[in-house]
């Protein structure tokens, strides 16, 4: 098996060779750490590289392993972090100048349970400058490029960790997600995202953007990796205000359930056509998608799309009040140092009033309820992962991105768990994605439709020409 | 507003901005049309919630 092939591994398939000593943690890291070296000045996925440490966890995890003290199924894999999770003494930017050389003293919550687990840190990924905003061209860092074709945008706000993924430079990665920042760049990708359950895995320590909105999640290249990470990262933290009390079940045990006699639910009417509508390739490859649910037995279900619509609306009132409550004093004192986009999609939060921003909220109230009555006839819905394809970084209008339906807003707003995972490819062999939703804490309902679909196609088997 | 909120904004940064301004209150006015007097904010305080340590 050659480098390439290694780094392509799925998180289950390294961790069953590591047991069965075919390499070591050292040389399972040494891979990554040779790949990066060969790739990312093209993808510039990385903003802050942490070699050492990991090569010092990879001899840990390899003598743990060897005595006989074996921490479960992250033990040895090298994963990645976006760069907004908090990290003792590790350089943590947002991908801006405001943060550049900011060491946190304190672990997110999620790093210090994937440092228990025994994963392997390579590094911190790059992203969109505070999470929002798009890809900055006058940030201290480049931005992220598309594995599958380095013209074209990765999708964000966690492009660092889809770039990384496709490309084989990590096994596994955290992204977090306020209005689609896990569920778009692993659509635009090609790989698998969950955003969990509001409350479901700790907030603590991860820098916000909107704080009723933003949830951490995994990105992996495989369902049942997802799975893997989730089931580390996931339960009540006291230091998250926001975390829910919730027990925590075995992500993996229903994993191979199936879908037969499964209701999805699709709600196309009043919302794929809106303004320009969903992109015409990604509909084709979203409705091929449907028909292998189909062929699973899986029932497919008209539902009304008009509050999934609106919910933009809510979401983006939301984040940018938000936004701008987090950052207003840095916007006052020192506004040039964030980059031109991130600054003025902030600073629209200023000229939102009290009473909007909790209209917002009241309506929120209203189509959380008329978005949910729908579990009364369905099991999941089902929507595309993002509305077109990644568009190259030279096409990229704002202005059109508003003009689309968003697939993902909704589901900030409501907080229900959503998996974003791959379904084909549009045009230019450029991925796309399908999500799934299902109630508020079902994420192993997810995780068991789209590992149903993911195993009855090959889409999360390509790999990108590089 | 921008003043009010502490913020130096050139008039090439307002017209900037503007836009998108424009945009977030047409979706606000969208949003009013949903709601009755009767409907509270989603996550009004709850204090049974406020166990932070």
């Amino acid at each position: 098996m050659n480098n390439l092939d290694v780094c392509h591994l799925t998180i289950a398939e390294a961790g069953a060779r590591l047991r069965r000593r075919d390499f070591s943690a050292v040389e399972l890291a040494d891979a990554c750490l040779d790949r990066i070296d060969a790739i990312d000045g093209k993808l510039h996925s990385f903003i802050t590289l942490t070699a050492d440490l990991a090569l010092e966890q990879a001899r840990q995890a390899q003598r743990e392993l060897l005595g006989g003290t074996d921490r479960g199924p992250l033990h040895g894999i090298p994963i990645a972090l976006k760069d907004l999770y908090m990290t003792k003494g590790i350089r943590t930017t947002c991908h801006s100048a405001v943060l550049e050389n900011w060491l946190p003293v304190h672990d997110a919550t999620t790093v210090t349970k994937l440092q228990e687990a025994g994963t392997i840190l390579l590094g911190k990924l790059g992203m969109h400058e505070f999470a929002f905003g798009g890809p900055s061209v006058d940030a201290p860092f480049p931005a992220v490029r598309n594995p599958w074709n380095t013209a074209h945008i990765p999708g964000g706000s966690s492009s660092g960790s889809g770039a990384a993924l496709a490309a084989g430079l990590c096994y596994g990665a955290l992204g977090s997600d306020t209005g689609g920042s896990i569920r778009t760049p692993s659509s635009h990708c090609g790989i698998v995202g969950i955003k969990p359950t509001y409350g479901r895995v700790s907030r603590y320590g991860v820098i916000p953007l909107s704080w009723s909105l933003d949830h951490a999640g995994p990105m992996a290249r495989s369902v049942e990796d997802s799975a893997i990470i989730l089931q580390a990262i996931a339960g009540y933290d006291a230091k998250d205000n926001a975390s829910a009390n919730v027990a925590v079940p075995n992500f993996l045990t229903g994993l191979k359930d199936g879908t037969k006699g499964l209701r999805v639910g699709v709600p196309r009417r009043n919302w794929f056509d809106e303004n320009l509508g969903i992109h015409r390739q990604t509909e084709a490859v979203f409705d091929q998608t449907l028909k292998v649910l189909d062929s699973l037995g899986a029932m497919i279900v008209d539902i009304d799309g008009k509050p999934f619509s609106l919910a933009r609306k809510a979401n983006q009132t939301i984040l940018v009040c938000e936004a701008y409550a987090y950052h207003e004093k840095t916007m006052q004192e020192t506004p040039m140092k964030f980059g031109s986009s991130v600054r003025r999609r902030i600073i629209e939060g200023a000229f939102l009033s009290a009473g909007d921003y909790l209209t917002a909220q009241r309506a929120r109230a209203v189509l959380n309820e008329q978005i949910c009555a729908n579990f009364a006839n369905v099991d999941v819905f089902a929507v595309p992962g993002a509305a077109r394809p990644p568009e190259p970084f030279e096409a990229m209008d704002p202005n059109e991105q508003n003009m689309r339906p968003s697939f993902t807003n909704p589901f900030n707003l409501t907080g229900l768990p959503a998996i974003s995972v791959p379904c084909g490819f549009t045009e230019g062999n450029l991925p796309a994605g399908i999500q799934f939703i299902a109630p508020a804490f079902q994420e192993a309902t997810c995780l068991r439709v789209a590992y149903a679909y993911e195993q009855a196609t090959e889409w999360h088997k390509q790999r990108p020409p590089l | 507003m921008a003043e009010r909120a502490g913020l130096r904004l050139g008039d090439d940064e307002l017209q900037r901005i503007l836009p998108g301004v424009n945009r977030a209150r047409q979706q606000v006015a969208e949003l009013r049309q949903l709601i009755d007097r009767t409907d509270e904010p989603a996550g009004a305080f709850n204090a049974a919630s406020m166990d932070r340590s």
